[in-house]
């Protein structure tokens, strides 16, 4: 696979805070990367430094598997923390701007204003527009010229429960035409609906990265009980889901792969020869288990 | 050059308070040149109060000295104060609404922003200096009357002077500028020290205090006025016996030249260095 990005040991401290610490990653094209971490854990300093907006303390980083420098830069729409524009200007003549300084022409700003859902209003001032469509046009800004990656801060930051179901929806069919995407987000949930692959941030370290679907697995857990649990562990291990099993002192936790219905489950159990005393369902929210996580990594 | 140029007219173009701070600009240069004869005549109507024979009404309109007259007259501080405010103002901009890290991250690289910044210092310097040789030649022409070529070209070089003047003082405040960040924060304190910190310094270092008479004259701000002096009228130098400026000297050029240079490349320095 070809890389995109490349990070290699980077860290940046300010004053006694380490933002970043020996951080490495490696995104490669066509990958939907999320960096997934708690407010503080270092992505958006990480994002600034990819983009040379911060100079890190040590390490290294490539773009397309070269040393950086505006060109590669031009070949990249980010959005980065708060959508920064000219506030007397409209959001044509400002994404003119952008198209200027990335050597585009200006025939691609009525689709991203049409994508983004600005085009009522291109011709009102940037300082007029709420915080949802500040955050739109930088969406917009960042997919002008269809870049090979996007970089996107907190995309739905700010947005409505509308508007983050259509950037999401937007991100994904961008992803679905080959764009590279790298995402910061503090939201496991958004993380888990978008992102392909992860790396979870904290304090600066990365704690581990992988596909979304191994790290952020989430199995759900069934406290069952029974008048004779040698048999009732011995019968649930042979249900195709099975993954592992706890023993408590009168009933046994079971977590499975994929998602199983009590019903379910109690009927294979009868089947085998075994009766429940006690069968109860345990959910675990994602906040719980990406505090799990973090709480196993440190 | 020409991308960045372009780049700088577009942020410009539609902005309503470089349109209204030009505008004021223009009128007070226009004004300064228009009272000077009135404002000279007026001292020589002041000095004739205490003298015993009364000195003539000047005319300060004809060539050659039109040219040093007027580009005396055209960069006093209180004129020239405008355009470093315009300058100062599209900097701090780019601070204040982080358009600097946008610019960076779509592709700009610092230095070339910085570039960005000069040309545009560049180009105002230029377009007031066509304005203001134009006008000055036009008020030349109709106040003297036996033109020759010679008397036109004679002190023509008043007019690099002028340009020399104005396109440092903005160097100046686009160092301020890029160094303070801020807009009201670089406009007070670039007019503090250009009306009140300087020449309280200029007259401590000409004192009796400091003994050393020619320092004085190396401050920067006072190196971009001494660039062109006072006007030479010739009955009231003779008259006051004074060492009157007669041409440009090269060497009072290169001084404040010196200091932009110096300015422009801590600035770079500065930009490299720092996080946006």
């Amino acid at each position: 696979m070809e890389t995109v990005l490349s990070i290699n040991q980077i860290s940046k401290q300010y004053g006694k805070i380490q933002a970043v610490n020996e951080l490495s990653l490696e995104v490669t094209k066509g990958q939907i990367f999320g960096i997934l971490g708690p407010n503080g854990s270092g992505k958006t300093t990480t994002l600034s430094i990819i983009l040379d907006l911060i100079k890190a303390d040590q390490g290294s980083y490539e773009w397309f598997g070269e040393t950086p420098d505006k060109e590669s830069r031009k070949r990249i729409g980010s959005v980065i923390e708060s959508p920064n524009f000219y506030p007397y200007l409209n959001p044509t003549v400002n994404l003119q701007l952008v198209a200027d300084i990335k050597d585009f022409g200006y025939d691609d700003i009525d689709r991203v204003l049409q994508l983004t859902g600005l085009d009522e209003r291109k011709k009102s001032k940037f300082r007029t527009f709420s915080f949802g469509m500040k955050q739109r046009l930088a969406i917009a800004s960042a997919l002008l010229g269809k870049p090979e990656v996007l970089i996107l801060d907190e995309p739905t930051n700010g947005l409505d429960p509308q508007g983050i179901a259509h950037i999401r929806e937007l991100i994904l069919e961008v992803a679905h035409q080959g764009t590279t995407i790298i995402m910061a987000s503090h939201l496991l949930d958004e993380v888990q609906k978008i992102c392909n692959h992860v790396a979870v941030l904290h304090k600066g370290k990365k704690l581990f990265d992988g596909k979304v679907s191994e790290v952020l697995a989430i199995s759900d857990s069934f406290e069952l009980g029974s008048a004779d649990p040698e048999s009732l562990a011995s019968a649930v291990k042979l249900h195709p889901a099975y993954q592992s099993h706890k023993s408590n002192a009168d009933t046994i936790q079971v977590f499975f792969k994929e998602k199983v219905k009590p019903g379910e489950l109690n009927a294979f159990l009868f089947e085998r020869g075994v009766i429940l005393s006690h069968l109860s369902e345990r959910k675990r929210t994602l906040e719980q288990h990406f505090l799990e996580l973090l709480q196993n990594n440190q | 050059m020409i991308k960045l140029l372009k780049i700088e007219l577009k942020k410009i173009r539609t902005y309503k308070i470089f349109w209204i701070l030009a505008g004021l600009y223009f009128i007070f240069l226009v004004l300064g040149i228009l009272m000077a004869e009135f404002m000279i005549n007026n001292m020589v109507d002041n000095m004739n109060k205490h003298l015993p024979i009364p000195a003539p009404h000047m005319n300060i309109y004809f060539f050659p000295e039109v040219w040093q007259n007027m580009a005396f007259f055209a960069t006093i501080r209180y004129v020239l104060i405008f355009p470093a405010i315009i300058i100062m103002i599209l900097i701090t901009n780019e601070f204040t609404f982080k358009t600097i890290r946008q610019n960076v991250v779509n592709g700009l690289s610092k230095s070339e922003f910085i570039l960005s910044k000069l040309y545009i210092i560049l180009l105002i310097s230029v377009i007031t200096t066509v304005f203001f040789a134009l006008s000055t030649f036009i008020i030349g022409i109709a106040h003297t009357s036996e033109v020759t070529w010679g008397m036109i070209f004679d002190k023509i070089s008043f007019v690099i002077g002028f340009f020399i003047t104005i396109l440092t003082f903005q160097i100046y405040a686009f160092f301020f500028g890029f160094m303070c960040r801020n807009t009201g924060l670089a406009i007070a304190l670039f007019t503090l020290y250009t009306f009140i910190i300087e020449p309280i310094l200029y007259y401590f270092l000409k004192s009796p205090l400091v003994f050393k008479n020619g320092i004085s004259t190396y401050l920067p701000v006072n190196a971009v006025f001494r660039v062109t002096e006072y006007p030479t009228i010739p009955v009231l130098k003779k008259m006051m016996g004074l060492n009157l400026q007669e041409s440009i000297s090269w060497g009072g050029c290169a001084l404040p030249l010196l200091y932009s240079a110096i300015m422009i490349g801590i600035v770079f320095w500065t930009l490299k260095k720092r996080d946006l």
